[in-house]
């Protein structure tokens, strides 16, 4: 009994041969439910989300899409009082929805203005404003919206057994593949120390400049990010109603608390949140997934962080079988970036059976350009994956190299060959050996370097002695070992150059260029941010446009026939 | 000026230990030890690596990082490499699906039914009694209901035999009981159409007419010669609880002792074979007979000359001398039980078949310390000496221990080999090294266990066992109950489990405690205190463990919760006081060595 | 494994209000508000006369005692299993959810802890529910059952996400905040 096995057919009743071939279309093992839109089982579309409105008295919002003050819920009250500009929001909701939505479409509005129009509306009005806007219109406005003018991608890395060895070679296969941010976790929580070295490890042998981050628990995620051996932290998940927020003891303030300790060493983060969770609760209070996920947006912009994953992350089977439910999650992406939020849209859960549904899902993102188009592409095969599989995998890197050489789009990758990504896989590992000896870690044997040079999946590296592992990670935890202490280990046993790249990311933390919205590192180290790399976008011929070199680059793909010999291929 | 700073390392097999101390004329003060994992095969080059590190770390201990040192004194380590193998030697085998002897959890019914072996879907219309066999994919319910009916049919329904776990299930719905073996895996290969008898024992007990010769004699009806013949099937039914034995016309079941190769035994004078499948008694008394042993070889082709060439080869590799010229110097077989699925079963049955576990170890005179040395020196930018002989500075070391005097021996109880060094009344030192220790022990429990997994051998070795009775209570090996304010992690309940410093960790074994920790104790006198008596025995003068006066136990194992305490019980009776090394009165077991060049450093200084 | 022919019912008949049971080998399996009435299958169709007769059997193969009770006032499966660890004889109880979730609880942990869950109800089966209710007895017996083992698959996000989000909604539908909950008695009953 699992989700592979085909839907039972009713035996009885004669099906004709073109049926039989539908039913057994791998579009068909996925789940599509009816609308429920009383208890929020519907995408953005309901009669029971309120209708906007807002009222200032003394400078103060008193009432908030419908409700007074007496009424709010403590998401009324950090929306009220933290995220809405209170100066200007009465002159915005007074302008008509549709008024806006053309505003976010027409180029020759510009980002500047949207985005300071967008500081005051309700909730319930930006709902009001995106339902206007169909799937092609939201692209267009997250074209000229998003933060960063340059798209980039991140990847998982990952290993079912937990291997450092591996999460370091894949890590540095996909820096060198382009991915600008890394994201690693655990099958067993007490590996952390050990996968977050080989994650930051291999990142920076594949590319310097490379961000990485290991999603765990709060306390243990600020610990790894203060010592330096991460350099963002992304898991900070946020909800769209009091009660699913108190389920979590937690509340707007204590997360805002949490973004501050971050922010207070330099550290880059953003939260997380997405459509489809608190119906998945069970406590949606009535409301539609998009209302509830623009409560988190604005929650997310009152708190202060720079920045939001959504794209309902690993709720997406939720609106992802509900009428209109991806329209819906193309918008959330929108509504973050018009918030001036840096966006990871998602696109990083095992989403559908369907290759074409997993493509169709991504065009949005991938074709109109994000912060992060996923957040992540799993750099490793789906099986490795520990977030439960992404909507791409390893598998799928020809694919997407070809949809953007077709398309000439920026999805932030490139086809790498083959030597160069042994070159670096070998490379990873064998600076990890040496860390490893160093640190007085679980020796490393040449036996895995070679393993994880040629690796695909986890099966393909001996195992590791688990306990003897577990026993150094603790070790790495109770020495206090830091980023600083592995930039020295690095230098020491001869991998100058991945030192000098780690102490840069760390050198970075005092600089506080990462706390910029939207920001990532050029190979050489350059801050591309919203402040330096400003999103320009003002219809044809501006903006961001694949051309020049980069094009060049994204042109090879790993068979492409010769025009000038045809008898062979360009290499 | 402080006076210059000296480390002593002594590199062991697993462990690499150093010992700071400044030394002047007034002799060593010591700073501060250290402990690392070794870097590679001892007395190799890669050694250099755990060495610096070793120092690093006692120089950090003594609050000195970064420290210039002056001298770091390396012991003349003996390279002894050992290898570990085991065979078993004797198994059983089922022919024709004869016999299913298995203790599945929950056997349904009681007593023993004797019938024609039928199909369920067959089942109807038969004259004599029958045992009815049950497929894969049955529903309890449903054969229940099947078999009620087939004797309401008047048909003698009187055993059955299920593939699935039902046979409480069926047993309960039957209007007539009778006795029902279930997680018979293989039950489509029982013989159809043959004379079958069943048995189930109550709970609690053994079965008793299955598991008797003259009891399947007379269930059978058979004359003296095929009695003969039957009579490993009972032995092999022994102890088990449910069972169904099956008379086919060539069936049989044999148990047979397994040639797994000979090894040559070879002292000064002559050379003795001794098949190791006669097991570990006779292959120590070969070895004991061609005393001094010279050197042993294994038959090759067989898993036992494949283990010593592995050996052999390793030291090759070590040393650098060829492959003739290296010499297996001693070895010790041990007997053990190792649980192994039968050949022919049709229910995964498990017997517990004889083997024999060898260790087997190789020595040289040739060490590469001086490359180490060169190594060292060249990463601390220091002079490097390479110091006394191990056992001689280890015997001193252990001198330091308070109350302690000479003559007194030494037994360091290591990973791979047990040691012994005496320092007699004339300032004379012997060592030995013979085959045998931790590892050995852990292969021992592993296998004797069960557990194909190394890591949890290894924790039963290490840590003293218990019983979670409840969330809130553990009951230890010695019977004495702990309880605890905070509930104890869910996945520890119910469980045997290692009572580790990092906590209670579960044993992956279905046995109790007493079993467990009888395995335990017993692989830890087969290998420690056999050997430390053997190891003992090498260096006492005339043989005489009478004559060694005290004994002063070190390394890690000399840590170990009750190592010390067995081989203190067996030298009790030699009239020897026997105890835990305290070098310097501070060091505890350890750092014997280390110290030790210290000491003798320094006394070179004063008297030079 | 056993499946079994021909199709059965269930019918919860209610004995009295839930109480503690004094036998010391007894487990409780604990049904939320929406199991058997008014939902009769698990998310991937599984009867909820099977789920429970499997679990039956499962205890009683190892020799255990069962007593079945029924929980109205909350759809939490901790609170559920919990609960009915509290009236068990013996501390241990099987909490179960309509859609099929299930999870073994013991009367000394937090609420929030368990001894054995199986989140994934896409992948609950007859054979697993038999395993259940078998280390279910074994845990009451003191004994020291394997684990169930766990499967996984990634896939079933897209295919069972939504529909799971669909029941849990409709089993809240159900909870009953002035029902006490109450012993019954499983009736099985075989239509074909």
């Amino acid at each position: 009994m699992t989700a592979v096995e085909p839907r039972p057919q009713t035996a009885e009743v004669r099906a004709s041969k073109r049926t039989e071939i539908l039913e057994n279309r791998p579009v068909n093992l996925d789940g599509f439910v009816e609308e429920w839109p009383e208890k929020g089982l519907v995408a953005m579309e309901s009669d029971f989300d309120p209708q906007p409105s807002i009222r200032v008295e003394g400078g103060r919002i008193v009432e908030l899409d419908g409700r007074t003050r007496e009424q709010f819920d403590f998401m009324d009250t950090f929306i009220a009082d933290h995220a809405i500009d209170v100066d200007t929001c009465e002159q915005a909701m007074a302008i008509e929805s549709v008024e806006i939505a053309r505003m976010l479409v027409d180029p020759r509005t510009s980002r500047a203005d949207v985005v300071a129009l967008g500081r005051g509306l309700t909730p319930a009005k930006i709902l009001d404003v995106v339902k206007l806007m169909n799937v092609v219109e939201i692209m267009m406005g997250m074209q000229k919206v998003r933060s960063r003018r340059t798209p980039a991608n991140q990847a998982h890395s990952t290993s079912a057994k937990d291997n450092p060895i591996q999460v370091a070679a894949d890590a540095a296969e996909a820096a060198v593949r382009g991915f600008a941010e890394l994201e690693t976790t655990l099958g067993v929580l007490r590996y952390a120390p050990l996968v977050a070295i080989g994650l930051q490890v291999g990142g920076q042998v594949g590319r310097g400049g490379v961000l990485t981050q290991c999603a765990l628990e709060e306390a243990t995620e600020l610990d790894l990010g203060m010592r330096g051996i991460t350099a963002y932290a992304e898991t900070i998940s946020i909800y769209g109603t009091e009660s699913v927020f108190v389920d979590g003891d937690d509340t707007p303030w204590s997360k805002a608390f949490l973004a501050s300790a971050y922010a207070s060493r330099g550290i880059k983060m953003r939260f997380t949140s997405g459509t489809g969770s608190e119906v998945q609760m069970g406590n949606a209070e009535g409301r539609s997934m998009l209302f509830l996920e623009i409560r988190c947006i604005l929650m997310a912009k009152g708190a202060g962080v720079q920045g939001l994953q959504n794209g309902s992350i690993s709720c997406i089977g939720v609106p992802g079988a509900v009428p209109g439910g991806i329209r819906a999650v193309a918008a959330e992406n929108l509504v973050a970036s018009w918030m001036d939020l840096e966006c990871a849209s998602g696109n990083d859960q095992s989403f559908s059976h369907s290759a074409m549904r997993r493509t169709s899902r991504l065009v949005p993102q991938l074709f109109s350009g994000t912060d992060f188009v996923c957040s992540g592409y799993s750099g490793v095969p789906n099986k490795d994956n520990m977030f439960a599989g992404s909507n791409l995998d390893t598998e799928d890197y020809d694919d997407w190299n070809t949809i953007q050489r077709d398309m000439q789009v920026d999805g932030g990758l490139r086809h790498v060959r083959e030597d160069v990504i042994l070159q670096v896989r070998n490379k990873a590992a064998r600076a990890l050996q040496a860390v490893f000896a160093e640190l007085d870690l679980p020796a490393i044997t040449d036996e895995e370097v070679e393993a994880a040079t040629y690796a695909d999946s986890s099966d393909d590296y001996p195992d590791r002695d688990v306990l003897a592992d577990l026993e150094g990670a603790r070790s790495v935890m109770e020495r206090g070992v830091t980023g600083l202490d592995l930039v020295k280990v690095l230098e020491r046993s001869g991998f100058g150059d991945v030192a000098e790249n780690y102490l840069q990311v760390l050198r970075q933390r005092v600089s506080g260029d990462l706390l910029q919205t939207a920001a990532i590192f050029t190979g050489d180290f350059v801050p591309l941010a919203a402040v330096n790399d400003a999103n320009d976008y003002a219809g044809p011929g501006t903006g961001y446009r694949l051309s020049g070199e980069r094009w060049e680059e994204l042109k090879k793909l790993r068979h492409v026939t010769s025009a000038e010999n045809p008898e062979e291929e360009v290499v | 000026m402080r006076p210059p700073l000296v480390v002593g390392v002594d590199v062991g097999n697993s462990t690499t230990e150093a010992c700071a101390a400044e030394v002047d004329d007034a002799g060593p003060t010591r700073l501060a030890s250290s402990l690392t994992p070794t870097t590679g095969v001892k007395g190799t080059p890669a050694n250099a690596a755990g060495v610096v590190t070793a120092v690093r770390k006692a120089l950090e201990a003594a609050a000195r990082p970064g420290a210039v040192v002056d001298t770091v004194l390396l012991n003349e380590a003996t390279p002894v490499i050992s290898g570990l193998a085991m065979e078993t030697i004797s198994e059983t085998i089922i022919t024709e699906s004869t016999m299913i002897g298995h203790n599945p959890e929950t056997p349904g019914g009681e007593g023993l039914g004797v019938g024609t072996t039928v199909a369920l879907a067959e089942l109807g219309g038969q004259d004599g009694p029958v045992v009815v066999v049950v497929g894969a994919g049955a529903d309890f319910d449903d054969v229940a209901h099947a078999l009620n009916r087939a004797v309401e049919a008047g048909v003698d329904v009187v055993a059955a035999v299920l593939h699935g776990d039902d046979a409480v299930l069926v047993a309960n719905r039957l209007t007539r009981p009778v006795p029902v073996v279930d997680e018979v895996a293989a039950v489509d290969r029982v013989p159809l159409g043959m004379l079958a008898a069943v048995e189930v024992a109550p709970p609690g007990r053994t079965i008793r007419t299955l598991a008797d010769s003259y009891g399947l004699a007379s269930t059978f009806a058979l004359d003296a010669e095929q009695t003969r013949q039957v009579s490993p099937v009972a032995r092999a039914l022994a102890g088990t609880r449910s069972a169904v034995v099956v008379r086919t016309p060539e069936g049989d079941v044999t148990d047979r002792r397994i040639p797994v190769g000979s090894l040559t035994v070879s002292g000064a004078t002559r050379s003795i074979d001794v098949g190791v499948d006669e097991g570990a008694e006779a292959v120590m008394a070969a070895i004991g007979r061609v005393a001094p042993l010279q050197d042993v070889s294994g038959e090759p082709g067989t898993h036992v000359g494949g283990m010593l060439a592995a050996v052999r080869d390793t030291m090759v590799d070590v040393t650098g001398q060829p492959a003739a010229e290296i010499r297996i110097r001693d070895v010790l077989a041990v007997d053990t039980m190792v649980p192994v699925t039968v050949q022919g079963g049709l229910a995964g049955e498990v017997s517990r078949e004889n083997a024999v576990a060898l260790a087997a170890m190789v020595r040289t005179s040739r060490s590469r310390m001086q490359a180490v040395a060169d190594e060292v020196a060249a990463a601390l930018g220091c002079d490097v000496r390479i110091g006394g002989v191990e056992g001689e500075v280890a015997v001193r070391g252990a001198l330091t221990t308070p109350g302690s005097a000479v003559p007194v021996a030494v037994v360091d109880m290591g990973g791979g080999s047990t040691d012994a060094a005496l320092l007699d009344r004339d300032g004379r030192t012997v060592a030995v090294h013979v085959a045998g220790a931790g590892e050995l022990v852990t292969k021992l429990i592993d296998s004797e266990l069960g557990l194909d997994d190394r890591e949890a051998a290894e924790s039963v070795k290490r840590h003293p066992l218990a019983k979670v009775e409840s969330f809130f209570h553990v009951r230890h090996e010695d019977s004495s109950v702990q309880f605890f304010d905070e509930a104890l992690p869910p996945h520890v309940f119910g469980r045997v489990v290692t009572v580790t410093p990092e906590g209670l960790v579960p044993v992956p074994v279905r046995r109790p405690v007493e079993a467990v920790r009888t395995v335990r104790r017993e692989a830890k006198r087969r290998v420690f205190v056999v050997n430390a008596l053997r190891a003992l025995a090498q260096v006492a003068p005339q043989g005489s463990l009478r004559l060694l006066g005290s004994v002063v136990l070190l390394g890690g194992s000399a840590l170990d919760f009750e190592i010390p305490a067995m081989v203190a019980d067996a030298l009790a009776p030699h009239g020897v006081v026997c105890g835990i090394g305290n070098v310097h009165g501070t060091e505890g077991p350890r750092n014997a060595v280390a110290a030790g060049l210290v000491d003798a450093h320094a006394a070179a200084l004063v008297a030079p | 494994m056993t499946t079994a022919t021909g199709t059965r019912t269930l019918t919860l008949r209610e004995i009295g209000p839930a109480e503690r049971g004094t036998r010391p080998e007894e487990v409780v399996i604990a049904l939320s508000p929406a199991f058997g009435d008014p939902f009769t299958k698990t998310i991937v169709d599984v009867p909820h006369a099977e789920v429970i007769r499997q679990l039956l059997a499962g205890i009683e193969e190892q020799g255990g005692v069962a007593r079945t009770i029924k929980v109205y006032r909350t759809a939490d499966l901790a609170a559920i299993a919990h609960f009915g660890a509290k009236l068990s004889g013996s501390g241990i109880a099987v909490g179960i959810l309509a859609r099929g979730t299930t999870v073994v609880h013991q009367r000394d942990l937090a609420r929030l802890s368990n001894l054995e869950l199986f989140p994934q109800a896409p992948l609950l089966d007859a054979e697993v529910f038999r395993m259940i209710g078998a280390n279910a007895a074994q845990y009451a017996q003191s004994r020291s059952p394997r684990p169930v083992p766990t499967r996984n698959d990634q896939m079933a996000r897209p295919r069972w996400q939504a529909k799971a989000a669909l029941l849990h909604l409709k089993e809240f539908e159900c909870i009953d905040h002035a029902r006490a909950a109450v012993e019954v008695e499983p009736v099985i009953t075989r239509v074909d």
